[in-house]
């Protein structure tokens, strides 16, 4: 194939130019990086962020329109950059992706040019930055003048610009705080994940309970030799239930009785007890090569400890199920007379005066007898224009997915 | 495995094998046609009848494990081959398919699943299987497109006619594409509610936004007319990018400490 060559910078620019563009960009950006030896970048709270942004769009889009037949500016609003930028933001992902998103060494080569740390460096946002530009004005010239058959493209673009630049300037915005309560306590301050020091919220949360259900016990045959869980015949995590049947290599065992909560009795016997104070107990049929023997074992908890079977060179365990979910029962108020009473669960957050509550964790060691929750306050005044742009983005895809059938049709 | 998976495994891959035998007879004799269809859509029913099953047996949708997730490819992706058939007249694909689907039924068989039923906290909700599943359907696009697109590197390399390849593995990867949005911001809706946030770069969201980019530049690729021949080999390859955010991240250094790896059994 005979291709007359452009030369560079030849009108016009294509894809050549574009990768220039784009590997400069990316080296100017880690340059920035260096230099700043390695902080990232601090931007404007609201209004001076939504400010910005306007008028970013506002130029982003004039420009386009006033400058339509420019050959630079289509140049600056075409695929070839396009495709060059996105290539740049996957290359930054791509070492996101691959290098641990936490703290590094001070001075670390990682840390110098902020790989640790990349969605927040100069290099992405720089990215990004051109990204939504070249964006714009692809935007700009669909938009105006507008036509029906423009409108999945619209969708995308304007869904994809909308939902990126808001998440990004509005991420100074983004307050999210763990508050830690104690039951019969209210807490009014959080805090964040990087710092000791307490914020002071605008409302205060007060912990009438906290309560955590668990999956049923297990039953699991540990030796102590190799500190090893040994897995059944059935390659079945063993739920202990009445009835419940398990085998290993040589060892059978049926669970005759089990209580859920129980208090060791005075001869061997367990007595079954209320929810607060018992944990669970099963009474197991061993069948080994010796003659078959029946055990009482248990979990323990924290005022009990475990009983096991002890089979020789084995032991036969029961260990507390795992969390099947858990709650805090709280009241929340402002000083300004709102209160609200709640139950926070994992998925099932609740919003109060433009904040949300998440059920975020406990006190792990206590299990569910945790006198603690943490409870996960988050403001997020840009959440809405972000979602505006998801949904924009959803139903640009169904019109492209309904095309895609379509068109599919013909080609067939 | 409570259920006998080994046997509805084998079961399938029986259908799978008869069928495509048949299929391979029906050339000669079109009277085969129809027990051939029958034959290699009954190895998914079968394979689908074992996941129903197995999800009354859990109490929860299967769709935990990197095991469990592949019970699902392996019944969908055969379908996908008949799809391309009915719409393209491309009859090739559907063997690969259902080599591709036997495949994951025997990694399944040499590294049996456990069978628990437990479902962490931030798994149950309504969120869950529409995430997984459009993210599953949106892989089993894509990996036919891939499929395709290596088909048509091939026959390009060899110099063969080669009719439609190129819009099917187009429209493939159109689709699936639409599934990987769909997948993305659902997942993104989703951790909002679970975990606070729609977007915290964990490896895992990473990886699936580098997917999506890698489709992104793919259609606008298209778009610009580039060549076809290079069209074809970024499809073919985009697959290995869609294979490390499907199990890969999992060995990530990047992945110790991500919330949603899938659970290791
Ligand atoms: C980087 C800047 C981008 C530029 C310059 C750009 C430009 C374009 C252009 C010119 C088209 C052809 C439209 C048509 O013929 O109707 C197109 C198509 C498309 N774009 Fe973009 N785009 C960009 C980013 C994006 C993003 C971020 C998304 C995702 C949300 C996206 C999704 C699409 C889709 C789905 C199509 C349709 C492809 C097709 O019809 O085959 N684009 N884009």
């Amino acid at each position: 194939m005979v291709v007359v060559r452009r030369r560079w910078f030849q009108a016009p620019w294509d894809f050549k130019e574009s990768i220039l563009f784009a590997a400069v960009a990316l080296i100017a950006g880690f340059a920035i990086q260096y230099a700043a030896s390695g902080s990232g970048i601090t931007l404007p709270r609201l209004p001076f962020n939504a400010i910005a942004l306007t008028l970013f769009a506002v130029m982003t889009l004039g420009a386009g329109l006033a400058f339509r037949n420019n050959p630079l500016v289509k140049w600056l609003g075409g695929i070839p950059l396009g495709l060059c930028l996105i290539f740049a933001i996957a290359v930054l992902s791509l070492v996101g992706g691959i290098v641990p998103q936490e703290a590094a060494a001070a001075g670390s080569l990682s840390a110098q040019f902020g790989l640790n740390q990349i969605f927040s460096s100069w290099p992405f946002a720089l990215s990004v930055l051109l990204f939504l530009g070249n964006l714009g004005l692809s935007l700009s010239w669909r938009l105006i003048p507008f036509k029906v058959q423009n409108l999945q493209f619209i969708l995308f673009h304007a869904g994809f610009w909308i939902a990126l630049s808001c998440a990004i300037f509005g991420s100074s915005d983004l307050q999210r705080l763990i508050v830690p309560i104690e039951i019969g306590k209210a807490n009014n301050f959080g805090y964040t994940m990087q710092s000791d020091t307490p914020q002071p919220l605008p409302f205060s949360i007060f912990l009438h309970d906290f309560s955590l259900e668990e999956y049923p016990p297990q039953l699991l045959l540990y030796d102590p030799h190799s500190d090893k869980l040994l897995m059944n015949r059935a390659q079945a995590i063993i739920e202990v239930q009445k009835g419940t049947t398990a085998t290993w290599k040589g060892i059978e065992v049926l669970v005759l009785d089990y209580i859920p909560y129980a208090t060791p009795g005075t001869d061997g016997v367990p007595v079954a007890a209320d929810r607060s104070t018992g944990v669970p107990y099963a009474k197991v049929r061993i069948t080994t090569a010796a003659a078959p023997r029946e055990v009482w074992i248990s979990t323990g908890g924290p005022k009990i400890k475990p009983d096991a079977a002890d089979l020789g060179n084995l032991y036969l365990i029961m260990v507390p199920g795992t969390p099947k979910s858990f709650r805090s029962a709280v009241t929340v108020q402002d000083g300004k007379g709102n209160d609200t009473m709640a139950n926070l669960e994992v998925n099932k957050p609740v919003s109060f005066m433009g904040w949300k509550l998440y059920q975020m964790g406990y006190d792990e060691k206590a299990g569910r007898w945790s006198k603690l929750s943490l409870v996960e306050v988050i403001h997020d005044p840009w959440l809405p224009a972000v979602y505006l742009g998801f949904f924009m983005i959803m139903a640009g895809n169904i019109l492209f997915f309904w095309n895609g059938i379509k068109r599919s049709k013909v080609a067939s | 495995m409570i259920l006998d998976f080994n046997t509805a495994a084998i079961v399938a891959i029986a259908c799978w094998a008869t069928g495509s035998l048949l299929h391979l007879f029906a050339l000669r004799t079109p009277a085969l046609k129809l027990p051939a269809v029958v034959m290699t859509l009954g190895g998914s029913a079968v394979m689908a009848g074992f996941i129903a099953i197995y999800w009354s047996a859990l109490g929860r949708p299967p769709l935990r494990t990197l095991g469990e997730t592949r019970l699902w490819y392996a019944a969908l992706i055969p379908l996908v081959g008949f799809l391309v058939e009915s719409r393209w007249e491309i009859r090739w694909l559907k063997y690969y398919c259902m080599a591709l689907a036997a495949f994951f039924l025997g990694i399944n068989m040499l590294h049996p699943d456990v069978f628990d039923k437990t479902l962490m906290p931030a798994l149950q909700s309504p969120w869950f299987i529409p995430h997984v599943v459009v993210y599953l359907v949106g892989y089993v696009l894509l990996a036919a497109s891939s499929l395709t697109a290596l088909h048509n590197v091939y026959l390009e390399l060899r110099s063969k006619k080669n009719e439609n390849g190129a819009s099917v593995s187009h429209y493939l990867a159109l689709l699936g594409f639409v599934f990987l949005t769909f997948g993305l911001i659902f997942g993104a809706l989703w951790a909002k509610e679970a975990w606070g946030h729609y977007w915290t770069w964990d490896p895992k969201e990473t990886w699936a936004f580098l997917s999506w980019l890698a489709y992104l530049g793919y259609l606008h690729a298209f778009r610009y007319k580039i060549e076809n021949r290079k069209l074809q080999w970024y499809l073919a390859l985009a697959f290995v990018v869609l294979l490390v955010c499907w199990f890969g991240v999992n060995y990530l250094p990047s992945a110790q400490n991500s919330v949603h790896t899938y659970q290791q059994s």
